[in-house]
């Protein structure tokens, strides 16, 4: 049996996913620049805001692009 | 009352392809988070200036891009937009390439600075080549999906295979995510 699934999806509720996958991808480069800015210039003890951005950065990738509350709900 | 059983009985199916599906990407997690505490445990903080950390940036923009080309292909097939869903899919694939070619460029560095025979070597060889095996992996996942969906194996209600390769794509990403601060970054 195939894993199918139901619902009418229309043009513009794409759009709206369209839109939010270029936020999601902004603020992920926005997080990495500055990871950058302050691996670079940080010349000691950077690693505690590397690790949080690191999560900050991992964060939007699992709830937006990955769906994880996909899990706990019936159909996205 | 027959269609009832029948949906929920589909819906079930795909619930449980998820949910295996994330089993799986946890279970990888433990791998690469292993690897990521042995390079804190052996190396401290420490890390050789030669590290290229503009050529790491380059390659990590180029990773979260294919993550954004990888969402919209699935996102079009999704809304049953196949030529968008085929374009993005490509757009993927090129990327990820790219990215190899990225670490391929760090690893011809690397082997004259720091060596796999040395402490740090090691630890950068062996996070970047298993995360490196990620993504050739995931480019020839995301090849049958390309060609499944170009002999129109996908439909609007029938995407199950693009959601769990772009899925495993994404993973790929995140673990990048963590590796990069912690072999170009930390010191």
């Amino acid at each position: 049996m195939r894993a199918q699934r139901s619902g009418p999806k229309s043009k513009p509720e794409l759009g709206a996913k369209m839109r939010l996958g270029l936020v999601v991808f902004g603020v992920l480069m926005a997080i990495e620049i500055i990871e950058y800015l302050v691996g670079t210039s940080v010349r000691a003890g950077a690693w505690p805001f590397l690790a949080i951005l690191a999560a900050i950065g991992a964060w939007p990738i699992v709830r937006y692009f990955m769906h994880i509350p996909q899990l706990w709900q019936r159909e996205e | 009352m027959a269609g009832a059983t029948i949906t929920h009985a589909v819906h079930n199916r795909l619930a449980i392809n998820r949910l295996g599906l994330w089993l799986f990407i946890i279970s990888e997690s433990f791998l690469f988070s292993v690897l990521l505490s042995s390079r804190y445990f052996l190396q401290g903080v420490r890390r050789p200036e030669e590290v290229n950390q503009p050529l790491g940036l380059a390659i990590s923009i180029v990773l979260l891009l294919s993550s954004l080309t990888a969402y919209r292909g699935e996102m079009a097939a999704a809304y049953g937009e196949q030529r968008r869903f085929r374009q993005n899919i490509l757009f993927t694939i090129g990327l990820a390439s790219l990215f190899l070619v990225g670490v391929g460029i760090e690893w011809k560095e690397a082997f004259h600075f720091f060596p796999p025979s040395s402490g740090y070597g090691t630890l950068f060889f062996t996070l970047t080549g298993v995360h490196a095996f990620h993504v050739l992996t995931g480019i020839l996942a995301l090849l049958v999906v390309f060609f499944l969906g170009r002999d129109g194996r996908f439909t609007k209600g029938n995407y199950w295979g693009v959601e769990g390769v772009v899925k495993y794509w994404h993973f790929v990403d995140v673990a990048w995510v963590f590796i990069y601060p912690t072999l170009y970054l930390v010191s």
